[in-house]
C-alpha cells in the first residue's frame, strides 16, 4: 500500500469501476479499494440469499423454501440497460462485454389509473395498431408524432413541420399534434422515460432524443419486446467487469479495506487516502459519496422494495423480465414509480422465483405507502425488504481538492444518467472529454484476443 | 451460432465439432499461472514473467479425434493479489486449474482454499486440475508429490506436477482436461447452462441480424 499511485478509487459502485477501467486503459496507475469484502457497492448483487437476510436485519438465514442460497444475486438497485444507450457504447468499446452474458428484457408495461390496469407498450407496428391504451383516432395522432420524430434531424428544417426546435417546448409539440393527456403520459414517461412532468416545459429536442434512443434499442436485436438488456447473474456483474478491464491494464484491487479516509494537505489537496494506519499517496482521488461525506448534499430520498415472488407479475403474458412503469399523473403524483421484474432465467434467484424491485422518489414521510400501487399489481409476496436511500451528489468536484465524487444512483430505471456521470468526471480527472473513437491499446488487445 | 458468441470454425476445420469452453487459473501470486498459460498457447517461457498485466484472455484448442476443444482461458489479471478476485471470473467456468508452487508450502495451502471455493461457488460439474508447477526445481521441493496425489483423488482432481518452464505436462494437463469435460452438440454449453443469453458486439445488433433468443 506505501506505493504511489496516480489516481485511488474508492468504492467499486459501476460508476467507479467504469472510471478505474477508463483510468487504467488510458495508462495512469490506479488503486481501487473498498471498505466492503464484495464488488458492487450500492450496486452490487448480494450472494448468496442469506447476505440479503442479513443486510435487511431479518435474520442469518433466508428461509429454506427459497432454495439454494447461491443460485440467489439480488441486485440492490433496480435499472435495466438501454440497448443502444451509453453503457452498451462504454461496454462495446471497452471490450468488457466479452466478460457478460445479455438477455432482452420481455416487456415494458405502462399503468393506466382509470382502467386501473396495466398495458404493453407497443413495441413494433403490429402492436401499435392493436394496442388497447388508446382509440381509433387517438392512435392516428399518435401515430403522426411517431413518424414526426422518426423523421426530425435538427439539421434539416425539412423535418421541423414548421415547428422551431430551439423555442418549441415538449408541449407546443404534442399540442401540435393534437395528442391528448393520456398518449403525452405514454409518450414522456413510458417512452422518454421521463419521471415527472418537467420536460413539458423544456425543448422538445432532448424529447425527441429520447424516444429515439427508445425505438433505436428496440431494434438492437430482432424480435425484441422492449428497448432494455439485462445481464446475466444481476447488475453487479457490470462492476466486475469493468473492475476486470482495470485490473487488466495494471489497477490493483484492495477489497475489505477498513477507514479508507482520503488525506489532504494544508491546502486542500488530496495527498493519500489512509487504511490501517496506512497511507497509500495519490494525486487524485475518486470516489462514491459515502467516501467524502463532508463534500456531499443530500438530494432526497429514494423508496425501494424488493420482493421475492414465486409467480410472474398477473397480466404480462407470464412474462420473465419485465418492467412496469406508472406515471405519476395516473396515481396524483409528482414522480413515476418503476416495477422491474426479472427471474431464474436471469441466474439471479433459485428456480421459480422472481424478484420484482419497486421504486420511487420519496414525496411525503410515509414512502412505504407511496408504493403501494405498485405492490398491488405484484399478487402475493414471498419476502419484501423496503430500504430508503439518501441520495447524495458532490457539492464541489474540484481540480483544486483533486477529489471527484461520484452522485448516487437516482431513481432512473436504466444507467444513462450513471454514464453521465462517468463521463463529466472522466473529462474533469483527464481534462479532455472521453472520445469514443477506437482506442489504441484496447485495439491490440482485442486483437491479441482473438489469436 | 454459438451461445457464447466467439467460436467461429477456422477455416477447413467443418468436419467433427467444436465444443468452446471457459476455463480459469487459480492459485497464489508467482506460483505460475500466467507461465502455464503462455507455455500452452505460444510455447514461450520468461524467466522474469512481469505480474499479470494485458492478458483478459487468451484462447488454444486442442484436438481429441473428432472433436476440437477451443479453451478460452481466463487469467486473474493479478486480483488474487490481495484476495479480491471478481466472483464473474469462476462464474460459469467449465474447467479450472489449480496452480502451487512445488517449493513453497503456503501454496499449496491456498490451493486447497481455492479448490473449497470452486466446489463451493463454481458449476457443480467443472472439471478442476491441481497442477503442482515449478516441477523443475524439485531439488528445492516442499510439497511432495504423494501428498498433493493424495489430496487431488480425495477431491476427485486430476493432477500432475508441472514445469511452464521444461514445458513437462503443461499440454498434457490441458489435454487431460479436454478428454473429462462433456462434450455435447451445442459446443459444452447446454446441460449446465440451459438458457444462456447472448453476448454484445456490433455483429449481433439488428443491423447486421440479431441473435437474440
Amino acid at each position: 500500500m506505501d506505493e504511489e499511485y496516480d489516481i485511488i478509487v474508492l468504492g467499486t459502485g459501476l460508476t467507479e469501476c467504469v472510471l478505474s477501467g477508463l483510468m487504467s486503459v488510458g495508462g495512469r496507475k490506479v488503486l481501487h479499494m473498498d471498505r466492503n469484502k464484495y464488488y458492487g457497492g450500492e450496486s452490487a448483487s448480494l450472494t448468496p440469499l442469506d447476505e440479503v437476510y442479513k443486510l435487511y436485519k431479518m435474520g442469518d438465514k433466508a428461509p429454506e423454501h427459497l432454495g439454494r442460497g447461491r443460485d440467489w444475486n439480488v441486485d440492490l438497485i433496480p435499472k435495466f440497460i438501454m440497448a443502444r444507450g451509453k453503457l452498451v457504447k462504454l461496454l462495446i468499446h471497452t471490450g468488457v462485454t466479452r466478460y457478460l452474458e445479455f438477455k432482452s428484457i420481455e416487456g415494458s408495461y405502462v399503468y393506466k389509473g382509470q382502467k386501473d390496469a396495466i398495458y404493453k407498450v407497443p413495441s413494433d407496428e403490429k402492436e401499435a395498431l392493436s394496442t388497447s391504451l388508446m382509440g381509433i383516432f387517438e392512435k392516428r395522432r399518435f401515430r403522426n408524432l411517431v413518424v414526426f420524430i422518426h423523421g426530425f434531424d435538427k439539421n434539416d428544417p425539412r423535418t421541423w413541420k414548421e415547428l422551431d426546435p430551439q423555442k418549441t417546448t415538449t408541449k407546443e409539440m404534442f399540442e401540435k399534434f393534437g395528442v391528448d393527456a393520456n398518449t403525452q403520459d405514454i409518450a414522456g414517461h413510458a417512452l422518454a422515460l421521463y419521471r415527472n412532468e418537467d420536460y413539458k416545459n423544456a425543448s422538445m429536442v432532448e424529447f425527441i432524443e429520447r424516444v429515439k434512443l427508445y425505438f433505436e434499442s428496440l431494434t438492437f436485436f430482432r424480435d425484441s419486446k422492449s428497448p432494455y438488456l439485462y445481464p446475466l447473474y444481476g447488475l453487479g456483474e457490470l462492476p466486475q467487469g469493468f473492475a476486470r478491464l482495470s485490473a487488466i491494464y495494471g489497477g490493483t484491487y484492495m477489497l475489505d479495506k477498513e477507514g479508507c479516509n482520503i488525506v489532504y494537505d494544508d491546502d486542500g489537496k488530496v495527498i493519500g487516502v489512509e487504511s490501517g494506519g496506512e497511507v497509500a499517496k495519490c494525486k487524485q482521488v475518486i470516489c462514491d459519496p459515502s467516501y467524502a461525506a463532508d463534500k456531499t448534499k443530500k438530494t432526497g430520498q429514494v423508496i425501494r422494495a424488493l420482493c421475492i415472488l414465486n409467480h410472474p407479475v398477473a397480466n404480462t403474458k407470464d412474462a420473465l423480465s419485465t418492467q412496469i412503469i406508472i406515471p405519476q399523473n395516473q396515481v396524483n403524483r409528482r414522480h413515476d414509480i418503476y416495477v422491474s421484474v426479472v427471474s431464474y432465467t436471469h441466474q439471479i434467484a433459485s428456480k421459480g422465483f422472481y424478484l420484482a424491485i419497486c421504486s420511487t422518489t420519496v414525496e411525503t414521510d410515509n414512502p412505504e405507502k407511496e408504493l403501494e400501487p405498485a405492490i398491488r399489481l405484484l399478487g402475493s409476496i414471498e419476502q419484501k425488504f423496503i430500504t430508503i436511500k439518501d441520495m447524495y451528489e458532490p457539492v464541489e468536484n474540484s481540480e483544486k481538492s483533486g477529489v471527484f465524487i461520484s452522485k448516487s444512483y437516482d431513481a432512473t430505471s436504466h444507467f444513462e444518467t450513471t454514464c453521465d456521470d462517468v463521463l463529466d468526471i472522466y473529462a474533469k480527472v483527464m481534462g479532455e472529454p472521453f472520445d469514443f473513437k477506437k482506442d489504441e491499446r484496447l485495439e491490440q488487445q482485442q486483437q491479441q484476443d482473438e489469436m | 451460432m454459438s451461445q457464447r458468441g466467439g467460436a467461429q470454425r477456422p477455416n477447413g476445420a467443418a468436419q467433427g465439432k467444436i465444443c468452446q469452453f471457459k476455463l480459469v487459473l487459480l492459485g497464489e501470486s508467482a506460483v505460475g499461472k500466467s507461465s502455464l498459460v503462455l507455455r500452452f498457447v505460444k510455447g514461450q517461457f520468461h524467466e522474469y514473467q512481469e505480474s499479470t498485466i494485458g492478458a483478459a484472455f487468451l484462447t488454444q484448442t486442442v484436438c481429441l479425434d473428432d472433436t476440437t476443444v477451443k479453451f478460452e482461458i481466463w487469467d486473474t489479471a493479478g486480483q488474487e493479489r490481495y484476495h479480491s478476485l471478481a466472483p464473474m471470473y469462476y462464474r460459469g467456468a467449465q474447467a479450472a486449474i489449480v496452480v502451487y508452487d512445488i517449493t513453497n508450502q503456503d501454496t499449496f495451502g491456498r490451493a486447497k482454499t481455492w479448490v473449497k471455493e470452486l466446489q463451493r461457488q463454481a458449476s457443480p460439474n467443472i472439471v478442476i486440475a491441481l497442477a503442482g508447477n515449478k516441477a523443475d526445481l524439485s531439488n528445492k521441493r516442499m510439497v511432495e508429490y504423494e501428498e498433493a496425489q493424495g489430496y487431488a483423488e480425495e477431491n476427485s482432481l486430476l493432477f500432475m506436477e508441472t514445469s511452464a518452464k521444461t514445458a513437462m505436462n503443461v499440454n498434457d494437463i490441458f489435454l487431460a482436461i479436454a478428454k473429462k469435460l462433456p462434450k455435447s452438440d451445442s459446443g459444452g454449453q447446454s446441460g449446465q447452462r440451459p438458457q444462456p443469453g447472448v453476448r454484445l458486439n456490433e455483429q449481433n445488433q439488428a443491423s447486421e441480424g440479431g441473435c437474440c433468443k
